[in-house]
């Protein structure tokens, strides 16, 4: 069983890890040629696909972002209610919500990727 | 269990409580809010740009529901939730490492929490700071700059 303690550490390096790469998910649409709706069009969201440096940060937001946020409403939603039930039922129903969202992100990623 | 620890659970009632801890209790909820809404757009997020997977037609229509004031509205909130959660999850970083909240010491009257120091009361409207400045100039870009 890993230890309240070490799930906290990893709570805070995915939100730090969060931080800096969403930052650069976001500098890519406001940097871009022609702005940020010209960055939003699809032949431009292709090429962003085809990029594999930004595919990279793409798949780490994913990973860091859907452990940090069910990790997140694990803990609200145990501080609101205890006991054993409720915190096994609360610990498998966020694992399986943020394996779902890695699942359906990382599809939406490689067929993008393939489309160019 | 006791009659006494089963009032002090409190649930929601008490996690929304505004009256105790002052600030420090205000950014204990702000972060939770921000952090479940930031859930929510995460998950929406990613649901409305798999749309890219089934076409040009599919991708523009996703746009034309999404690029509307409403939905301009909805990301300047976002970008708020963001900011905010992220600089005060710096501030807790900070705090949960020892820094800014003093040394342990004897509890003496007025009773003030060392966790409520300057320094970390700072932290708190600086964070409140940057999310306004974050929503200004997520405003400028979504509604004033070139479409």
């Amino acid at each position: 069983m890993v230890r309240e303690s070490s799930i906290m550490k990893v709570h805070y390096y995915t939100g730090l890890a969060a931080i800096v790469l969403v930052a650069i998910h976001v500098m890519f649409r406001l940097t871009a040629p022609g702005g940020y709706y010209a960055s939003l069009e699809y032949e431009n969201v292709i090429a962003n696909y085809s990029n594999v440096s930004y595919v990279v940060v793409l798949e780490l937001i994913l990973v860091t972002v859907a452990i940090h946020g069910f990790n997140g409403l694990r803990v609200i939603l145990i501080e609101l209610k205890q006991g054993e039930a409720w915190e096994r039922a609360v610990k498998w129903l966020c694992i399986a919500g943020a394996i779902a969202v890695m699942v359906y992100g990382t599809r939406t990623i490689i067929l993008a990727s393939m489309m160019l | 269990m006791d009659k006494g620890m089963k009032e002090n659970r409190e649930g929601i009632k008490g996690w929304l409580n505004p009256s105790r801890y002052g600030i420090s209790r205000f950014a204990y909820w702000l972060q939770r809010l921000t952090g479940l809404g930031l859930l929510a757009y995460f998950i929406a997020h990613i649901s409305e740009t798999s749309n890219i997977v089934y076409g040009k037609e599919a991708w523009d229509k996703m746009l034309s529901l999404t690029q509307t004031t409403v939905g301009h509205i909805i990301l300047i909130i976002v970008i708020g939730m963001c900011v905010f959660h992220a600089a005060n999850g710096v501030r807790l970083y900070a705090a949960e490492h020892g820094k800014g909240i003093g040394r342990a010491g004897r509890p003496e009257y007025p009773y003030r929490p060392t966790s409520l120091s300057t320094a970390m009361k700072t932290s708190i409207w600086i964070s409140i700071a940057l999310a306004v400045i974050a929503m200004l100039y997520g405003a400028y870009v979504l509604f004033l700059s070139e479409v």
